[in-house]
């Protein structure tokens, strides 16, 4: 009878781990949506009457040829890491976090402040202050959109675009104002910047020990960068937040129903994005400039979300995301100097290329769902509503 | 029995990705009959029924209508064909009128007589003797009369066959009967009615014939004059099920919950006491309160006045968090939206709403994995939850599977009051004999059990006392063996002095 317990049917059989299927489905994704792009990628070559193999293999050389080359992805990479990861934390709890834009601005005008302000601190101080008021900073810009939502219910989208425009005035306001250039003001040309940090705020280079020339500004914030890809996925999948977060992000129904507090995860959830957001203007700031300039539009935060996309917010494939997509940066130049090509091809490139992932990671996840189904099916030895429901819709959408 | 069968299914195989749904079933329908499909959740009653009506493609197999093979790409093609379905979930435009709903797509005209349509409508309506005012808004019916629209619009289509999936789900015994009355009228009139149920009592009641389904095959033909209850079920099964649970004697104790005039949502003025070693069933139409009431008691919605006391202790306004560690285990009535993460693993879920004991989660928030799994791999043992492994996404296990998870977590605390809502719905019936001994097992061992159930049947098979909920009020109070026809009238409010 169904109340005797008997022993779960082969529990153990040696079997390939479900996740390692997971990942190699995601990675064949990835890699088909790649082709796919590079072939559609072909065809707007061919129209500019130039050949797909000089055009990617210059891209290629750029970005793999040399030392150099490869600094520059990754010093491209770096704040990619950190706005990609921030988008994904969020996303983890079933949150769409668009305001790492304003929250990086945000972040480089208070570590702008704190390396200007307290330059007094001695030594590695002042970089690590104007680091943690870059952090911080991030995280008041996400905390208003975050207490917003969980008290008031305001989305989180359209309120985190909101601050991304008040972030960029806050950018000119400051420049403008607490922080301006003192050195001396051009008459016809004023000087939109901040005054240049003093030398121990920069973040120390990292190129030059793999002999990368200086002047690619590679610093010691990629390994920071990697850290954290670390830290955020030892949270997500090994922490109570984390498994709160999933829950929340997953099934708000069910999570509440096992008493968490879902305002609650929502908020650390921001903290967290908040911080890493402040920490995406870094390199640029500390790594590379040493100053805070206006009209500063790289849009990274923006950029993080398409590279979190790319990475299915795992912090692995976020990384190697980001890598890519410093690739493809770094083919800009490559185009613009190599080929006839425009260097916006780069940019359609990137379009196709997430269009394309899109279409693949959904028939690899309904792949996956199809031979899970079957898995528990083999062993139930009944198919069910549950189940059956699941795979009719699945049905219904193949058609 | 001489008369051509109407419509002729051979040798239908309909797979799924993982599933083969049908499995080489043939059936045949004749002109004027009601012919039941029975057969557990996933036997593949309605996806047989969706590949007669074109909404499924099918593998293999042909069918022939009036004696001429026919394809059916569609329900248009269907329909064309004089074959029509009613769902389980009704698709009317509520704003609409009752006659507007019925002519949709069939209005023929640009320019839309109202009063011609409603006269339409109502002829048909008399033809078969239903009750039903055209003129009346969609949104103002109840789901009987729904129901009514729904296959007023089939017939206006000129079926003649119908086919209604499991319609007497969503009604009340009373509602029930007068659809059985509709249904014989248009049997009478040469209709063929498919009836798609696991409710063996209601196939017996108005089938001319039954075809049993199991795991996709059919697994034998029979007529209710050929067979009992427990015959069907062994069919449905395959193996013998008892229908009847033995019911522990236990004397109840102190009152664990106790609910005082609350308002909360749909309640309006809730009083209910549940005692130690006591189950009460709270039968009811849905609709009436159920899901407030569940979700007050856990905290899982704003209660506006009234009290809720669990073991002497106020926990109104209490967070779900507390509520669970004073000691409830929640089954709720929808599983994949209040009990589980479908997309996480066996045993993460195995600790949703224990997530904060010390036993899993160690210093600095870090869960405390391998305990998790080895505590979630004695559960699923211990409840019989045939998954693959603990590492099993929740989404790819049956509903019983899912159920018997729930149960496993839910008791694992050894809560004081088990808050039971539709605890069975969507399972087949071994997974629901599984459960009915859990619950009955709890009190045996001096819980206290609320169990909120639509089906009278399983407030019957496991209450000690039953209470009916009515518009947010509880409206009567009866023991285990009042008559059901009694019951019934306290679910549609008819409030009974309490004699008792």
């Amino acid at each position: 009878m169904a109340t005797t317990p008997m022993t779960v049917p082969e529990t153990h059989r040696r079997e390939r781990p479900e996740w390692i299927d997971n990942l190699a489905g995601q990675l064949l994704a990835v890699v088909i949506a790649l082709i796919i792009a590079l072939l559609l990628g072909s065809l707007i070559i061919l129209g500019y009457g130039e050949s797909p193999r000089v055009v990617y293999g210059a891209i290629f050389h750029y970005g793999f040829g040399t030392r150099d080359g490869f600094g520059y992805v990754l010093t491209e990479a770096t704040p990619l890491i950190f706005s990609a990861l921030a988008v994904a934390v969020c996303f983890k709890g079933g949150m769409f976090n668009i305001g790492v834009e304003g929250q990086y601005l945000v972040g480089m005008v208070t570590a702008s402040w704190a390396a200007l302000k307290l330059d007094f601190l001695p030594g590695p101080l002042l970089m690590w202050a104007a680091i943690a008021f870059g952090i911080l900073g991030g995280i008041v810009w996400a905390l208003v959109p975050a207490i917003l939502k969980v008290r008031t219910g305001a989305h989180e989208v359209v309120t985190t675009i909101m601050m991304n425009g008040i972030a960029v005035s806050l950018v000119a306001w400051a420049i403008n104002g607490p922080l301006k250039y003192t050195q001396q003001a051009g008459f016809h040309t004023p000087n939109l910047r901040t005054d240049a940090f003093r030398a121990n705020a920069r973040i120390p280079d990292l190129g030059h020990v793999f002999g990368i020339g200086l002047s690619v500004h590679l610093s010691w914030l990629l390994i920071g960068a990697l850290i954290t890809a670390v830290a955020v996925w030892f949270i997500l999948k090994r922490t109570r937040l984390g498994y709160e977060a999933r829950a929340v992000g997953s099934s708000p129904g069910s999570a509440r129903a096992g008493g968490i507090s879902i305002g609650n995860v929502q908020i650390k959830l921001f903290v967290i994005s908040g911080a890493l957001a402040g920490l995406v203007g870094m390199q640029q700031l500390l790594g590379d400039k040493n100053y805070l300039p206006i009209g500063y539009e790289a849009a990274l935060g923006f950029t993080g979300i398409a590279v979190a996309f790319l990475g299915q917010n795992s912090a692995v494939g976020i990384v190697a995301a980001a890598i890519l997509w410093g690739v493809l940066a770094r083919g800009e130049t490559a185009v613009q100097i190599e080929t006839t090509v425009p260097p916006e091809f780069v940019i359609i490139l990137e379009g196709i290329l997430i269009i394309s992932v899109v279409v693949t990671y959904q028939l690899a996840k309904r792949r996956l769902l199809g031979r899970q189904l079957q898995r528990a099916a083999d062993v139930e030895n009944l198919e069910d509503s549950a189940a059956a429901a699941d795979i009719e819709g699945l049905a219904k959408e193949d058609r | 029995m001489s008369a051509p069968p109407l419509v002729v299914m051979t040798g239908i195989t309909k797979r799924f990705p993982g599933v083969v749904a049908n499995d080489d079933v043939s059936l045949e329908l004749r002109a004027g009959e009601v012919h039941a499909l029975v057969g557990e959740n996933g036997a593949g009653k309605s996806t047989l029924m969706r590949v007669l009506y074109g909404m499924y493609p099918h593998d293999a197999g042909t069918i022939e209508v009036r004696g001429e093979a026919v394809k059916i790409h569609s329900p248009r093609d269907a329909i064309g064909l004089g074959i029509g379905m009613v769902h389980q979930h009704f698709v009317l435009v509520d704003p609409f009128t009752v006659a507007e709903n019925v002519i949709l797509g069939r209005e023929g005209s640009a320019l839309i007589d109202e009063e011609d349509a409603a006269r339409k409508v109502q002829d048909l309506a008399n033809t078969y003797g239903f009750q039903i005012d055209p003129t009346a808004k969609v949104e103002d019916l109840s789901v009987g009369e729904e129901q009514r629209v729904e296959i007023l619009k089939a017939l206006y289509r000129g079926v003649d066959v119908l086919i209604l999936d499991e319609p007497t789900a969503v009604l009340t015994p009373t509602e029930t009967k007068s659809l059985f009355a509709n249904l014989r009228a248009l049997r009478d009139s040469g209709k063929t009615i498919v009836f798609i149920s696991h409710k063996l009592e209601e196939v017996l009641d108005i089938a001319d014939r039954i075809t049993v389904l199991r795991r996709g095959k059919v697994v034998g033909e029979t007529t209710p004059a050929g067979t009992t209850k427990a015959q069907l079920a062994e069919m449905m099964v395959g193996r013998p099920i008892l229908f009847r649970l033995e019911k522990p004697v236990v004397e109840p104790g102190e009152p664990v919950l106790v609910l005082d005039d609350v308002h909360a949502g749909r309640l309006h003025g809730l009083d209910l006491v549940v005692r130690a070693g006591e189950i009460v069933g709270v039968a009811g139409v849905e609709g009436n309160g159920q899901r407030d009431l569940s979700d007050a008691i856990m905290g899982l919605r704003h209660v506006d006045s009234g009290s809720i006391v669990l073991e002497g202790r106020e926990i109104t306004g209490m967070d779900t968090e507390s509520i669970r560690q004073s000691g409830t285990g929640f089954v709720p009535e929808d599983r994949h939206d209040q009990g589980l993460v479908l997309d996480m693993s066996l045993w993460e879920n195995s600790i949703l709403g224990r997530q904060d004991d010390a036993e899993f989660s160690g210093r600095a928030g870090v869960m405390l994995i391998g305990k998790i799994k080895r505590s979630a791999e004695r559960l699923v043992r211990a409840y019989d939850v045939r998954a693959r492994n603990v590492d099993t996404v929740a989404r790819t296990l049956s509903g019983g599977n899912q159920q018997k998870l729930i149960l496993a977590r839910e008791l694992e605390g050894n809560p004081k009051l088990l808050l039971a809502a539709q605890p069975t719905r969507g399972l087949d019936v071994g997974a629901i004999e599984f459960v009915w001994r859990q619950i009955l097992e709890q009190k045996a061992e001096g819980r206290a059990v609320l169990l909120i159930s639509a089906e009278l049947d399983e407030i019957y098979s496991l209450a000690d006392r039953i209470v009916t909920l009515f518009e947010g009020k509880i409206t009567g109070e009866y023991p285990p063996d009042a008559p059901p026809e009694e019951v019934g009238r306290g679910m549609l409010g008819d409030i009974r002095t309490e004699a008792s």
